[in-house]
């Protein structure tokens, strides 16, 4: 029900680029996800989210022009939770954690009450959110970001590709059935993930990249350069 | 007016002098997981393939506290019946079917017999009021204890187990004279209150090394603080039964006129664990399909007993098997109707001490209906968890519900079909 694009810039030179690159990236899924967007920018953990088309929001954000390192984008077809800016993806919590998911977890009402219960506080009724702040309770209590999707793949039921990045890494996970399609390219310059594949054929150097679908319950973590 | 059942009850009454008794449980119709119906998946969820997509059901109890934590194959166990209300056939049958299926058996008052102990492979050993046949020996034989505080037949009562049914064997292990009319403690003369049940626990748990994990059960009545006490006082599972639950013999009035339903038990109890994440919840009382399974986890449980239901499918009140309607007959009952149990002349065998009647019981053969029914709720439990898009039968949530009746609504908590009300909210 939704578009995931994420890209981690490892050549300096494509940075001042980062804001083309996901505007490109994004208009690709938007189909997915015609509802409404939102995006984080890192390093300066920047959050612009919106109701409307994808290709709007990027055009009156002007995405294009905005650099960074790297970046994680959502493009939203809402499933049980209100079409409002503030129930828009990434999910943005602790210490600059963003999260993006696409699916539908099946226990989350339950995981909110025990995380509500432990003082964790929340903007949204939104499933999603629930991971967010899963994994930030998770770091905050000493866990690293691999260890605590770990975590989240026990105790989380139903189906997600999720995205997530911090200021050091960039992570996707899948539930164990994964039928929320991913795929991954990597390449010297770039490492980028996205919900279907023509979303990574914006990218350059596309054709030498190392491409494939990340495997079910699998942490695949890349720590910022 | 002469049909009215109140006039029947006035009469059995006048031509008893005394309070009717009777097995089984409550027979008048309460709210219960029947008036509450799953919101399964579609388009906004996600449903399981039942044929590649796993969904769990192993259930692990004890596990803070106990060397050796019970680990059940399946949500549902079977609940404390004595040797005494029932025959020594039918609890072997019991530990047969629980251990071919992967789950646990529970002893009852009046203590553990070889033939349990050897047809279980786990066995829950009950510390009663009554102390009748409880001992050191089968204390370390067991695999988990329970601490019955109450039974959702009589809450605030203790057992009963009529003259009929104290045979030899029966009488010998509970130290009692053959034939007499044994009515059990109410209260363990050990506690009468949280503070002194804790120091019970940990005697229980010296005594088996701190092996084997610690049940408290109660009768469903002020559920919340009960359970709350049972976990403040170190309970690893708390039991809750409600007042649809069975026995083999109780005053009538009890049966009736006390306790909560299970369905307004299990959402208290698991309000009252919210601060004891270890602390494990069972739930009984009136638990029959695979949907009242599903639907106690859903609210909170962590698992389920079922006593009535295992003996109906050992055979009580079937004719369909090895019993015609004429062995009813004999014994002044009816199949179908049959709540005899307290007079010992059990058509089929089973609430029994009578060798004839007894014999009527093939272990084997009980035990083979009984595992098929346990397993056939164990897959309506996971038909309907995969529906709700659950890989874990556990992971079903009160969410995944909603009421068809207002009572319903109020006591489980969740919503009136088709609306966002929930009575009181």
């Amino acid at each position: 029900m939704c578009g995931i694009t994420a890209l981690q810039l490892r050549d300096a030179d494509l940075r001042p680029r980062l804001g083309e690159l996901m505007a490109a990236m994004m208009a690709q899924v938007a189909e997915r996800g015609p509802d409404s967007a939102g995006i984080t920018i890192y390093p300066d953990v920047r959050v612009l989210k919106g109701v409307g088309h994808p290709a709007a929001l990027a055009a009156e954000w002007r995405l294009r022009e905005m650099a960074g390192t790297q970046a994680v984008a959502h493009t939203r077809m809402a499933t049980e939770s209100a079409i409002t800016a503030a129930h828009c993806h990434p999910f943005v919590v602790g210490d600059g954690l963003s999260l993006v998911h696409n699916g539908s977890f099946a226990n989350h009402a339950t995981i909110r009450r025990e995380l509500l219960a432990r003082g964790v506080p929340f903007d949204s009724d939104n499933d999603s959110e629930v991971a967010a702040r899963f994994l930030a309770y998770r770091m905050a209590e000493g866990d690293g970001l691999e260890k605590a999707l770990r975590l989240l793949c026990e105790r989380f039921d139903g189906f997600y590709t999720l995205a997530v990045q911090t200021p050091d890494a960039f992570a996707v996970v899948r539930d164990v059935i994964a039928c929320k399609p991913a795929i991954i390219a990597e390449t010297a310059g770039w490492v980028a993930m996205a919900s279907e594949y023509r979303a990574l054929a914006v990218l350059p150097g596309i054709a030498a990249a190392r491409v494939y679908e990340p495997e079910p319950e699998e942490v695949y973590l890349w720590t910022s350069t | 007016m002469s049909s009215d059942s109140s006039f029947d009850g006035i009469r059995e009454r006048a031509r008893l002098g005394r309070y009717p008794i009777r097995g089984g449980g409550a027979r008048r119709a309460v709210p219960a997981f029947d008036d509450l119906t799953f919101l399964t998946a579609s388009a906004s969820r996600y449903p399981l393939e039942g044929y590649r997509e796993a969904c769990a059901t192993r259930t692990v109890l004890g596990a803070a506290n106990a060397r050796d934590p019970v680990v059940l194959e399946i949500p549902i166990t079977i609940a404390g019946m004595s040797f005494g209300a029932l025959s020594a056939p039918a609890k072997e049958a019991l530990g047969r079917a629980a251990s071919e299926v992967g789950t646990a058996t529970t002893t009852g008052d009046g203590g553990m017999t070889p033939e349990e102990r050897m047809s279980s492979k786990t066995l829950v050993y009950q510390c009663l009021p009554s102390r009748y046949g409880f001992n050191p020996d089968d204390l370390r034989a067991a695999d988990a204890i329970e601490v019955v505080l109450g039974q959702g037949a009589k809450p605030g009562g203790g057992g009963m187990l009529m003259g009929q049914k104290l045979g030899p064997r029966v009488a010998a292990m509970r130290t009692l004279p053959e034939g007499i009319d044994q009515r059990s403690a109410c209260r363990h003369p050990d506690w009468t209150g949280p503070d002194d049940l804790r120091i019970k626990i940990e005697e229980l748990r010296e005594a088996t090394d701190w092996r084997v994990p610690v049940f408290v059960k109660i009768g469903a009545t002020r559920v919340y603080h009960d359970v709350r006490l049972a976990a403040t006082a170190g309970a690893d599972v708390v039991v809750v039964d409600g007042m649809q639950g069975g026995t083999g013999a109780t005053q009538d009035v009890f049966i009736e006129h006390t306790g909560i339903p299970t369905l307004a038990a299990v959402r208290l109890a698991a309000d009252a664990l919210a601060d004891f994440p270890d602390v494990k919840l069972i739930v009984s009382g009136g638990v029959r399909s695979g949907a009242d399974v599903a639907k106690a986890l859903a609210l909170g449980a962590d698992a389920v007993s079922v006593g009535m239901a295992a003996l109906v499918a050992l055979g009580c009140n079937d004719t369909v098997h090895d019993f015609g309607p004429a062995s009813y007959a004999e014994l002044g009952t009816t199949a179908g109707g049959c709540t005899a149990c307290h007079t010992g002349g059990c058509p089929v065998g089973i609430a029994t001490q009578s060798p004839a009647l007894q014999a009527r019981l093939d272990p084997v053969r009980g035990a083979e209906r009984v595992a098929n029914y346990l397993r056939a709720i164990t897959m309506e439990t996971t038909m309907l968890a995969r529906a709700c898009g659950k890989a874990d039968v556990h992971h079903l949530e009160p969410e995944d519900l909603v009421a068809l009746t207002v009572e319903a609504a109020a006591m489980a908590r969740v919503p009136l079909a088709g609306t966002e009300w929930i009575p009181g909210r």
